[in-house]
């Protein structure tokens, strides 16, 4: 059974305390924690040994998105310190030195670069990561492929070159200018052409925009559940149900049942 | 396809080596003009790398992004840019042609979403035919062209109702893009009947010459876009790895397309012959090649190329029982005959 959550940084930039509290009320199974800005990484890191993270069946680490060669060090520093377990996902325009992130081996996950980057975008370009570092696995973006080709005929030569790296996958819609958005009608639809490819069990974390941060938890958690529910959609897997743990009851939904 | 054939055909190679300098060129001109989400894109025997004397320099500016009107600033530069004499002395290349089509700003949403209806012009269904079949993007901002010819694709296959599905009682399934094969043909019809719009627009002007390239290399074109949809079939394409997928037949073509017209022709040479030796595949594709061949060395000859243009009709007729220009289009037109 596939396992279904969400990035803290997208469900409460610089919060990750305040989303992982929200993720509580939900039955999300698995959570990304965010440490986007390099700033956030050492408050994040040094926070782990005390974050109860039972509920969750599947945890990954998101590495910073920006940081200077300079920087590269201290963050494969702290960067040892996230659990083995966990997968790292990291943005290939980040890696100055490749090799130096070759000991992280599988954990590593490298992510399909959005248009405004220069590399990582496409399978041609991927390759050239997963020469350097053969072990690392991939962090399928389906937004990110969706925006540099919205045909997903990208995201198909990315799956049929790289299907079996995929260790978790990234959804959330994005707009030509790289911000991240909630699902929409035209973005679930192109996701579902391509969701036969993907593997049944890659664990999806969301990245979809929480619009609703200054409400009531409990309007907060609906949107999570609802959000989440598209995310299935699109992959053509079980809903998520609140009220009880994941169950062979669940059923898949049609995109019409959950759109209406 | 030379080493197989055991054949040089000098007349491509110059070609092609004239368009890959011109190309150069060519990038080097517009070089930082473009803007993120446009490229400029080259047609004609530059896209086809066939570059001979007095070549077209046929190109389009094409945007594919959020509105902005600074784009029209951008397409003026890059106008003034490919329009300079010194382009046309230098690189041996006329300007585009009378028609307006080209040298010309085309945004893609009309391109992608008018296929067929009234909105669906000449110069659309050009325009989009042509960035499948003969399209080069010159210069680093390939990327709108990419997204745009994915998506003109992604229509054709979306829309192709029963394509890939299986039949009842039948196993096996249709993987020929009909839908993209009728517009083909369609181009084909346009092309046709823009000749004789042309013989009645121009008179007798060109006309030999526009005669020559409909038999030949427009009509290369067309077959090599026939080719294309019928690739889609691995039983053609000999492709055992083909999925029964949109995106997979998508990405099929957009391969496939990235070819030059004789590079198609030639894939599909070599596929069949590198599996099964064929005495007539052979004889038909040394037939097909040579004849091209020729073509390009008369479109490379001013004088011949000069006397051609001012051919009048009359005269072409009353010499085309005993010329070699007839039997170079027959030679030409048998081989497809064969391969089809």
């Amino acid at each position: 059974m596939a396992f279904i959550g969400f990035s803290t940084g997208a469900l409460m930039l610089g919060n990750f305390q305040e989303a992982l509290r929200l993720l509580e009320g939900t039955s999300m199974t698995a959570v990304e924690l965010s440490a986007l800005r390099l700033p956030e990484l050492p408050i994040l890191v040094g926070a782990l040994p005390k974050l109860d993270l039972g509920k969750f069946n599947y945890i990954s680490f998101h590495a910073p998105s920006r940081f200077s060669a300079g920087e590269e060090d201290g963050v494969i520093e702290l960067l040892r310190q996230v659990p083995e377990g966990w997968p790292i996902v990291v943005h290939p325009d980040t890696i100055h030195e490749a090799d130096k992130w070759a000991e992280f081996g599988n954990q590593l996950a490298i992510e399909n670069m959005d248009r405004r980057k220069h590399e990582g975008r496409s399978a041609d370009e991927l390759c050239h990561w997963f020469e350097q570092l053969p072990n690392a696995r991939l962090c399928l973006d389906l937004a990110h492929a969706h925006q540099c080709d919205r045909t997903m005929t990208e995201a198909f030569r990315i799956l049929s070159n790289f299907g079996d790296r995929v260790c978790q996958l990234h959804i959330s819609e994005l707009d030509s200018t790289g911000h991240h958005f909630p699902l929409s009608y035209g973005s679930i639809q192109a996701f579902m052409e391509i969701a036969s490819l993907i593997p049944a069990d890659a664990p999806a974390i969301l990245e979809s925009l929480n619009p609703l941060q200054e409400e009531e938890d409990e309007q907060q958690q609906d949107w999570i559940e609802r959000e989440a529910n598209r995310a299935c959609a699109a992959l053509g897997r079980c809903e998520v149900r609140r009220e009880m743990p994941i169950s062979p009851m669940q059923v898949p939904l049609s995109p019409a049942s959950v759109l209406a | 396809m030379e080493l197989i054939l055991g054949c040089h055909w000098k007349n491509i190679e110059e070609a092609r080596q004239k368009a890959e300098t011109t190309l150069e060129q060519l990038s080097k001109i517009i070089e930082g003009m473009p803007s993120a989400d446009t490229s400029v894109i080259v047609h004609g025997s530059l896209a086809r790398y066939e570059c001979t004397q007095g070549s077209d320099l046929d190109w389009t500016f094409l945007v594919d992004g959020e509105a902005n009107a600074g784009v029209q600033e951008t397409f003026i530069e890059i106008k003034k840019a490919l329009s300079k004499e010194s382009i046309f002395k230098e690189l041996g290349l006329k300007p585009p042609g009378e028609e307006g089509t080209f040298g010309a700003l085309a945004f893609s949403q009309p391109i992608i979403l008018f296929i067929g209806g009234e909105e669906d012009s000449n110069s659309n269904t050009t325009r989009r035919v042509l960035l499948l079949l003969e399209a080069l993007p010159i210069g680093e901002r390939r990327v709108a062209f990419d997204r745009v010819r994915k998506n003109i694709l992604k229509r054709y296959i979306d829309e192709d109702r029963r394509l890939l599905q299986k039949r009842q009682n039948v196993e096996s399934r249709r993987w020929v893009p009909l839908f993209l094969l009728n517009d083909f043909a369609r181009y084909w019809r346009t092309m046709a009947v823009d000749f004789a719009y042309k013989q009645f627009d121009r008179g007798n002007d060109g006309y030999a010459l526009r005669n020559i390239k409909l038999g030949l290399s427009r009509k290369l074109l067309f077959a090599s876009g026939l080719l294309a949809c019928f690739w889609c079939d691995p039983i053609i394409s000999k492709n055992e790895n083909q999925e029964p997928s949109k995106q997979s037949l998508i990405n099929c073509l957009d391969t496939f397309l990235s070819l030059t017209p004789l590079e198609r022709i030639a894939l599909f040479f070599t596929t069949h012959l590198n599996i099964s030796e064929s005495k007539l595949l052979r004889e038909t594709a040394k037939e097909l090649f040579c004849s091209y061949d020729e073509f390009l060395g008369l479109l490379n000859d001013s004088d011949k190329r000069n006397r051609l243009k001012k051919l009048r009709q009359d005269e072409e007729e009353s010499a085309r029982s005993s010329r070699r220009r007839g039997r170079r289009e027959k030679s030409f037109a048998r081989p497809f005959r064969i391969c089809f």
